[in-house]
């Protein structure tokens, strides 16, 4: 114990011997600086593109689960856990016979010679081995099982070794996703030289937990990389997006605030952890129903403890203070619940229920979010909604019924609300003269400080954009560009940008819907949140407020960002790549 | 689920927005990213409001200004403080058109790659292409007296000397918002608009140049009063009866009469067409500031009032820097160069001249006023006066009811090293070839290529 602390006086003594020798030489740092703020944005782009590159260029072979054999009419092979047969152009089997309907049956599969099938409500029904199907019921079939629908007669193959063995040789030829190791090295180094550049601009100003805050996060990427990679684990560019977006927070966080580092450290680690655990759970898709009507009540008790316990900061009420310093932001959490809640089974989507729990569970959060005044992440949770029932329903007139109602609503909200009407005054116009000290004083100073910083940036912690208020959280696109310049940011952007493209193009070997849904709601939060904060910095839309993935101090924020990545991670169907999906041979 | 496959488009909808926005940015990013870094509420180079790096020098590295995060630093010298400040500007921001405001982002040293960076943290040096001796003389040829004297090379387009009185010390900033000082922070070369008397005959002698071929036989007979019509007033006086004079005569004698009866002849139309050829009705751009614009009235049933204007009187204003380019156009051949106040490879604006602003007369014309203005020289204001120099000019006495009529001298010298158009004014300073033109003889001459 005591040897301990001796160990830790002597690193702290060390740091602050440095941290001196640097403010008293800042000759030195500024030629250190120079160089530096090259090789950060190299490295940057090395980092990012490289994973970005690879998450786009790599593309799951789906896999084969059987044969859904037709007499005189073919065989089709099944690359979904969920199929919809219909003469539908839409269906995943279609059989274009009259008497077949649009959507006729629904065909699950539940393990390896079990499947699920369901009437959907059609003309003619379905029977199996002779025997008449009720609708809306399920029945387990197994291969070889007679099914009659509309007059014609099919079954189920399960796929041949032969087959099986083929599609996984297939899978095998699919490109691997980019190995992590380089790009681990780019980071760390990126890491180290942060800390350098930290150190040189802030001097004394910097602590010595903030620096070994940088230096756990090096070590616990390596970790985390080396213990999944030996267990046979092949892809890790969205980890490395997220480990590289968080040392921009410790970095932004270090400048600001060097004594909230720590709290993003621990924030971060919570997040992976969290991460991992979803991952694992969500492997096995009935933990995964079975978890939501938990997470519903979680979810209304969090926001209702928030309603009455919240303390206001920037306007919005979503704070809750834990003792002396600690405060957490429920709404953020209730994200997660959030997108688990609108995702669904193919089987859910079909219940009407389903999708009444849905919107009252939405309009429930909205309702809160509004009286918190929150109206960034009312907007957020809206926009994901609106989606989700869009992939949900595919009915495009209701879509654009519930955005026109919600902008009436929006509207009214404004009339009640002289201050946030007062942002849309500003909007557009924050560079002139009534506007550029008062309204738009966030936003003149977001782009000044940040065209300041150039292509190049001025070096972490030489920022001045940190002394105007919220500059580490909404504003923090301008900070990144001040402190690391337009590109490293904007490369942010296309960071959150490439999630959410990959999410879309994986669909395609998608087993369940509810892993569609779950990674394309997370891409709309992620979209339309990192949208709010970068427009809204930057005049191209009112202030609204909200935190940038990953980026943002901001504890709550910055877990939950890590959380969601097991959204990603679970539609990411490339073979062995994610640790959401159980491991193939 | 190929449903719910074809519906995620949405999504990609989104980040069609996103990557929108961000392009939209970017655009504006490159546009105005100079703009945005040097507002004011940048406080990386902003101290208290005012600009805290970079130096502003003469042309020849003349320390004029310095920004220091302390506030400003200007030569220690008051006579250079005063006499270059309408050039490099005031830390109030009073003076529009000073190099601190009009060259921020080049003082800063803003670039797209840097921004703001600066491992110096001094910011740029901005190298003026005025001259500070030239400046100090010219300063002290005015003697207190209001005026302007600017000089500017009319192959190169830099602009040697710009002096404009009252003038102040921007060390001791006087308070903007007493009225009878703000005249203080006026750039009479850049911002004024006065009446040019009879320096506008360079203007009405180019129209009759190109409108008239037989100007070699006109001839008219001045008996000092010059009688145009009925009424006491339809006259065009002049200071003695000038006899007969020729185009030529009628110039280096200044002959308002025969001058009168040249722009009656011309035209209201002709006038109004060469007023605007000679670049007086629209202002000069220099760098990116710009000049006041001059404007005229030539009224086509008014014979009386159609001819005071042709000889600068009536509601003729010109802007002096206008009026210096103008001599620039005669200098060089009836295309004029754009002036210009920032420093910037010289070497090769010498080998190409400067920035072209078209043509503005032909060269045959401004070989013959060039020759005419010679003649002046020679047989009106005395070549000795100017010696050393290849001196043509014009001067000019404008009667504005002041007890004392403003005192004009206008025109070029065309020495291999010292190609200099200048114009002079001094308010209330008298007749113009006694009271003008001493000051651009001593200004040129300071300019240092006449071996003083």
């Amino acid at each position: 114990m005591d040897n301990c602390r001796y160990r830790r006086t002597a690193i702290e003594t060390l740091i602050n011997e440095i941290l001196t020798f640097s403010e008293n030489n800042p000759q030195l740092a500024v030629h250190i600086t120079t160089a530096f703020r090259w090789i950060f944005v190299v490295l940057a782009a090395y980092i990012l593109l490289i994973s970005i590159v690879s998450l786009l260029s790599t593309r799951a072979t789906p896999e084969i689960w059987g044969y859904f054999m037709v007499e005189d009419g073919g065989n089709y092979p099944l690359t979904h856990w969920e199929n919809v047969i219909g003469r539908s152009r839409s269906a995943d089997i279609r059989i274009p016979l009259r008497t077949i309907s649009n959507n006729h049956a629904l065909l699950v599969r539940r393990s390896e010679d079990k499947w699920m099938i369901k009437d959907l409500g059609s003309s003619n029904g379905i029977k199996v081995n002779g025997y008449k199907l009720d609708p809306d019921k399920r029945y387990v079939i197994s291969p070889g099982d007679l099914i009659e629908m509309g007059g014609t007669k099919s079954t189920i193959s399960p796929p041949s070794i032969e087959e099986t063995r083929n599609n996984r040789f297939m899978r095998r030829l699919d490109k691997e996703p980019v190995a992590p190791w380089k790009i681990l090295l780019a980071i760390t180094l990126f890491q180290l030289m942060t800390m350098v550049q930290l150190v040189l601009s802030m001097g004394t100003d910097m602590t010595a937990t903030a620096l070994i805050s940088i230096v756990v996060l090096s070590a616990v990427m390596w970790a985390y990389v080396m213990i999944f990679n030996a267990m046979g684990r092949r892809g890790f560019e969205m980890e490395m997006i997220a480990f590289f977006l968080s040392t921009i927070n410790l970095a932004v966080t270090a400048s600001s605030d060097p004594g909230s580092v720590l709290k993003e450290l621990i924030a971060i680690l919570i997040g992976l952890a969290l991460m991992i655990f979803m991952c694992v759970y969500m492997r096995d898709i009935s933990r995964l129903r079975k978890l939501k009507p938990v997470l519903i009540g979680l979810s209304v008790i969090a926001l209702i403890i928030n309603l009455i316990f919240g303390t206001a900061k920037y306007g919005a009420t979503n704070w809750i203070k834990i003792g002396e310093s600690g405060s957490i932001q429920p709404s953020e959490l209730v994200k997660l619940a959030f997108i688990v809640i609108g995702a669904g089974t193919l089987e859910e989507l079909y219940e009407k229920k389903n999708t009444v729990v849905y919107a009252a569970f939405s309009l429930f959060c909205l309702g809160c979010l509004a009286m918190m005044s929150d109206f960034g992440t009312a907007l957020i949770f809206f926009a994901t909604y609106l989606v989700v029932s869009f992939l949900r329903s595919g009915d495009i007139s209701r879509f654009i019924l519930t955005g026109v109602a919600a902008l009436a609503m929006g509207l009214i909200v404004l009339r009640f609300k002289p201050y946030i009407a007062s942002r849309f005054d500003a909007w557009g116009h924050v560079w002139e003269a009534e506007f550029m000290d008062d309204l738009g004083y966030q936003q003149t100073r977001t782009m000044s400080f940040g065209a300041g910083g150039g292509l190049l940036g001025l070096g972490a912690g030489n920022g001045s954009l940190k002394y105007v208020g919220a500059a580490n959280t909404d504003l923090v696109f301008g900070f990144v560009m001040e402190e690391w310049g337009f590109i490293i940011a904007v490369l942010a952007v296309l960071c959150i940008a490439t999630l959410s493209v990959f999410a879309v193009m994986h669909i395609v070997a998608g087993r369940s819907t509810i892993y569609t849904i779950l990674a394309c709601s997370a891409a709309t939060m992620f979209l339309v949140q990192t949208m709010l904060n970068v427009f809204g910095a930057i005049d191209l839309f009112p202030l609204t407020g909200v935190t940038f993935p990953f980026v943002s101090t901001g504890g709550t924020s910055l877990m939950t960002s890590w959380a969601m990545l097991a959204y990603f991670k679970a539609a990411d169907m490339r073979r062995n790549a994610s640790l959401a999906v159980r491991k193939e041979d | 689920m190929r449903k719910q496959e074809r519906r995620a488009w949405i999504c990609l909808l989104l980040v069609m927005v996103l990557l929108a926005g961000i392009g939209l940015f970017g655009y504006r990013f490159v546009k105005s990213g100079g703009e945005w870094a040097t507002f004011y509420g940048n406080t990386q180079i902003y101290t208290d409001g005012t600009i805290n790096r970079g130096t502003i020098t003469d042309r020849y590295g003349e320390e004029l200004l310095k920004c220091t995060p302390d506030g400003f630093e200007y030569s220690d010298d008051y006579e250079t403080r005063v006499a270059t400040v309408h050039a490099v500007g005031d830390s109030q921001g009073n003076i529009s058109d000073g190099a601190i405001s009009v060259f921020k982002s080049q003082l800063i040293g803003y670039d797209i790659l840097n921004g703001t960076y600066d491992a110096t943290a001094n910011g740029k040096k901005i190298a003026l292409t005025i001259d500070a001796n030239a400046n100090r003389t010219a300063y002290e040829a005015l003697a207190g007296r209001t005026g302007t004297v600017g000089v500017y090379n009319w192959k190169t387009g830099e602009v040697v000397c710009m002096v404009s009185t009252p003038t102040f010390d921007p060390a001791y900033e006087p308070d903007a918002s007493a009225d009878e000082e703000s005249s203080y922070f006026f750039n009479n070369f850049l911002d004024g608009l006065l009446t040019p008397g009879s320096t506008f005959k360079l203007v009405t002698a180019a129209a009759v140049i190109e409108n008239m071929p037989d100007r070699d036989s006109f001839t008219f007979d001045c008996d000092g009063v010059n009688k145009i019509g009925k009424g006491d007033d339809a006259k065009l006086t002049d200071v003695s009866a000038h006899g007969e004079v020729s185009f030529r005569d009628a110039l280096a004698q200044s002959c308002n009469g025969a001058f009168g009866a040249l722009t009656r002849e011309l035209g209201s139309k002709t006038m109004s067409k060469y007023a605007k050829k000679a670049g007086l009705t629209e202002p000069v751009q220099v760098d990116s500031i710009e000049t006041a614009a001059g404007s005229f009235d030539f009224p086509k049933d008014d014979k009386v009032k159609l001819s005071w204007a042709g000889i600068g009187q009536a509601d003729d204003l010109v802007n002096p820097c206008a009026m210096m380019v103008y001599m620039g156009a005669i200098a060089n051949g009836g295309e004029p160069v754009q002036p210009t106040l920032i420093k910037s490879a010289t070497f090769i604006k010498e080998l190409t001249g400067g920035k072209s602003l078209g043509r503005y007369i032909d060269s045959d014309t401004a070989a013959e006023l060039k020759d005419m203005m010679k003649n002046n020289v020679v047989e009106n204001y005395g070549e000795y006066n100017f010696e050393g120099m290849d001196m043509y000019a014009k001067s000019g006495t404008a009667e504005v009811g002041s007890w004392n009529p403003d005192a004009w001298f206008i025109g070029f010298t065309d020495d291999e090293d010292a190609p200099y158009a200048f114009v002079v004014w001094v308010k209330e300073g008298g007749f113009g070839a006694e009271a003008a033109a001493p000051i651009a003889a001593r200004v040129i001459r300071a300019l240092g290529s006449y071996g003083e």
